[in-house]
């Protein structure tokens, strides 16, 4: 029963574009070798509040903002406790006001690599320990410096995180992870920029973050079904702040924190589409920010996992 | 099988590592001295721009140098240049032989952190910057296009008349080099035969700071620091006794007083009009050609940037209107028909390179403007081509003044014609540029950028084809970005060289040459 449900179980937290998303992931489930899973997911977000600096403001010349993001993935067991995964998210981005043009284009490649460092019984269930080292670099040359349209940050990303999980052998879990964000420079259309202060060249230096999870969640219906409730905090560790009534910039220092509600559906008793699962979740930011639209999220997706 | 996951979780280390070593960002032109290409002895015969001659200001003569009170105050020189702290070597190496290029980045920079438009009250309403209450809120100033060509006109126009008194009496009295005089004095920068008195440091300190506080009223302390680092630099980098500074100081303060009157004469007061005023201009334009500009912002401005900016005293054009262009083509016509639908084929299939022009000279809000991107450019050159300080001034005032007479000439034509912008000509419009709050007709990129090409082909002749090639890409630029018609832009080129004509004339007769 254990062997099989492993096969069924696909990532559970999708890769989803930058700026909104860390691109995470920061799930404890592992391929097995030769074992592959596809996903598709889409996210729909939106805000028509921002934080200027701290203060949470609206702009009629923005209105509500929309970021769509479809990101494509693929997860593959190297090894039974090492993972690679990729996504490459496809992100689109309108305004209700103002007479700004949105943007539209693939993002950013992301690689990562999960390892499954530690897996042993204690108590009543098991924990796992899992560093995932993630790289992510942009796939077009898309514009950073038009923000709140842009794809993305624009510049590469390496990812260093730690899980831990401890699950219940009847089903609960709990999980958190820790990881530190590098960010390099982006290269922007203009050689002359404020960031307190003078700057003459093309590149700017886009701040490093942290990310904080911390997840419940539980396996119901004979491990059908999978819930999750996750408390998500990103802060930048530099950078400078919007300025009154202007347009944000990628140095911009970033905080925010977000709660999410998911559940993922595999149709293990269904024979002919056995390995196929559909996911959905909704996600919202909490009141304290900075330099951010204070974004709801709500999202969905399809998953399909098989052996070669 | 353990080990190759250890290689890897370390190849992934040591690339992080590798990524984290960024490059440090420039915050400034890096250099630290100036071999000059010439010291243009007769400088002091110079006609100045509002000085009425070289000697109107009177500074008496120095000290003699071998008289006991020079020698003191070169012994004291001495002693101050032989024990520097970091901050002060770091100081000298700051300021440089070239302290216009310091100054010219220190306005940048004010007129980058002032170009904040102010947003709308809760109410709906907008509150505009007063200089009679600068701290706002909103702060004043809001350092737009026609406030930022202003600012540097006046600050570089005092430096260059400041410094052309300044010649006349290093060349009357002939005070050598403090490091002429006794060998023995370490002197920072590449050595030259410029007499000491006055010190033309402290001259640039002085006008420079009082001008800019003028127009930065809120940076008075910021300013008053940065000066007396400047002045200091001059004591330690072994350039100046104190009475060369002292003399230095007097003119500087005499010169700003005549620049600063000019200013508050000079019709900007007025430039920022009150909605009835602004309402008639409107009015006068629609009855004159049947169309008429509006702002399409949330919530509506009701009043666009300083209409009366068109009004304001030009440095060396007679009248406004014998540079005004043309009328445009009427909304609905074929011929604007034609330049709409290029913008919209613009928006639908803009390259990667014409998405980058757009950017590059977007210089739109939070930025040194257009007039700064070419003030910038011009220092660069005045670095290439080791300019004096006298010179480099001279550069920057009669760029500056051109700028500022395209700046008004332009003016002139949006409030005049009130021509509307895209956005609201073509329903749906989207742009990848901001629309500024005013009329359209003609582009002030496109004036701005052709008036100081035409000034820096002038006194670059080796780079004028860059120069005219980019005020010409400047000018494009607004039309990828979808906020100009063709037609803006090609007639503000035209508008722009032919408003700098009238200065580069100017500048023939001035004796520099």
């Amino acid at each position: 029963m254990k062997k099989y449900l492993r096969l069924m179980l696909c990532m559970s937290v999708l890769f989803v574009g930058r700026v909104t998303h860390a691109q995470t992931p920061a799930d404890a489930i592992m391929m097995k070798q030769r074992e592959i899973c596809f996903a598709l997911s889409y996210d729909h977000g939106t805000w028509d509040h921002y934080w200027e600096g701290a203060d949470l403001r609206v702009n009629g010349n923005i209105g509500t903002l929309t970021r769509n993001t479809t990101a494509p993935m693929v997860a593959y067991g190297i090894i039974n406790k090492l993972n690679v995964l990729l996504s490459t998210p496809y992100v689109q981005t309108k305004s209700s006001g103002g007479q700004l043009a949105g943007v539209k284009g693939f993002q950013d490649i992301s690689v990562a690599l999960k390892y499954e460092a530690f897996n042993r019984k204690v108590g009543k269930g098991k924990l796992l320990l899992l560093p995932v080292g993630a790289f992510a670099t942009p796939m077009t040359n898309y514009l950073s410096d038009y923000q709140p349209y842009s794809l993305g940050l624009g510049t590469t990303e390496w990812t260093l995180r730690g899980i831990v999980q401890y699950e219940l052998d009847k089903g609960p879990y709990v999980r958190g992870s820790v990881a530190h964000l590098w960010r390099g420079q982006t290269e922007v259309e203009r050689d002359f920029y404020y960031n307190n202060g003078s700057y003459y060249t093309t590149f700017m230096d886009v701040p490093n973050a942290w990310n904080y999870q911390g997840t419940l969640g539980a396996w119901l219906l004979d491990y059908s079904l999978q819930v999750e409730a996750t408390y998500f905090v990103m802060n930048s560790t530099s950078g400078d702040d919007i300025r009154a009534y202007n347009s944000p910039q990628p140095t911009n220092k970033v905080e925010f924190s977000q709660v999410s509600f998911f559940a993922h559906y595999y149709f293990k008793n269904f024979e002919r589409i056995k390995g196929l699962g559909v996911m959905g979740y909704y996600s919202q930011m909490l009141d304290e920010g900075r330099n951010m639209g204070k974004f709801t999220n709500i999202g969905g997706g399809f998953t399909y996992q098989f052996k070669f | 099988m353990k080990n190759k996951k250890l290689k890897i979780l370390i190849a992934f280390f040591g690339l992080i590592i590798f990524n984290s070593c960024e490059n440090d960002l420039p915050r400034m032109a890096e250099f630290t001295s100036i071999e000059f290409t010439g010291l243009d002895e007769n400088g002091g015969t110079w006609t100045p721009i509002l000085l009425a001659s070289s000697s109107q200001v009177v500074v008496s003569a120095p000290s003699a140098v071998k008289s006991p009170e020079y020698q003191a105050e070169l012994a004291a020189l001495k002693s101050a240049t032989q024990s520097l702290s970091g901050s002060q070597v770091e100081a000298v190496q700051y300021w440089t032989n070239n302290p216009i290029i310091r100054w010219n980045e220190i306005a940048l920079e004010l007129a980058t952190k002032y170009n904040l438009i102010p947003g709308p009250n809760p109410d709906g309403t907008y509150t505009l910057p007063n200089s009679a209450n600068p701290a706002g809120p909103p702060p004043f100033p809001f350092a737009h296009p026609p406030y930022t060509c202003r600012m540097l006109a006046y600050l570089s126009v005092a430096q260059f008349d400041g410094l052309i008194t300044a010649w006349h009496y290093k060349y009357t009295d002939n005070r050598p080099a403090t490091y002429v005089t006794d060998a023995s004095i370490s002197y920072a920068y590449a050595k030259n035969t410029l007499p000491s008195y006055p010190s033309e440091g402290a001259v640039i300190a002085v006008v420079s700071r009082d001008i800019l506080t003028a127009m930065f009223p809120l940076e008075k302390d910021y300013l008053a620091a940065k000066a007396e680092e400047h002045l200091g630099s001059l004591v330690w980098s072994g350039s100046n006794v104190q009475s060369d500074i002292t003399a230095g100081e007097y003119i500087g303060t005499e010169v700003k007083k005549v620049v600063l009157a000019r200013a508050s004469t000079d019709g900007m007061k007025n430039a920022q009009t009150p909605k009835a005023k602004s309402d008639s201009i409107a009015a006068a334009a629609f009855a004159r050609f049947g169309w008429k500009w509006e702002n399409m912002e949330t919530p509506q401005r009701p009043v666009g940037l300083t209409p009366l900016f068109g009004k304001v005293k030009m440095w060396n054009v007679p009248t406004v209107e014998e540079v005004r262009p043309g009328i445009p083509p009427a909304p609905g016509s074929a011929e604007l028909e034609k330049d709409a639908q290029e913008l919209q084929d613009f928006a639908k299939n803009l390259t990667e390179k014409q998405r980058k022009i757009a950017n590059w000279w977007s210089d739109g809000l939070n930025t040194y403007t257009p007039p700064g991107h070419w003030n910038r450019l011009a220092k660069d050159y005045i670095i290439k081509y080791e300019m004096n300080p006298l010179r480099s001034a001279r550069t920057f005032a009669y760029l500056n003044q051109a700028i500022m007479d395209a700046g008004i000439s332009c003016w002139d034509a949006k409030y005049y014609y009130y021509y509307p912008r895209p956005i609201q000509v073509i329903p749906g419009f989207k742009t990848i540029l901001g629309t500024p709050n005013f009329p359209s007709y003609t582009s002030g990129h496109s004036t701005f950028s052709a008036a100081a090409a035409e000034v820096l082909s002038y006194i670059f002749p080796a780079e004028a084809s860059y120069c005219n090639e980019w005020a010409r890409e400047a000018a494009e630029s607004r039309i990828y970005g979808g906020i100009h018609y063709r037609f803006d832009a090609e007639l503000g080129l035209d508008q722009g060289k032919k408003v700098a004509e009238y200065t580069v004339n100017k500048a023939k007769l001035d004796k520099a040459d």
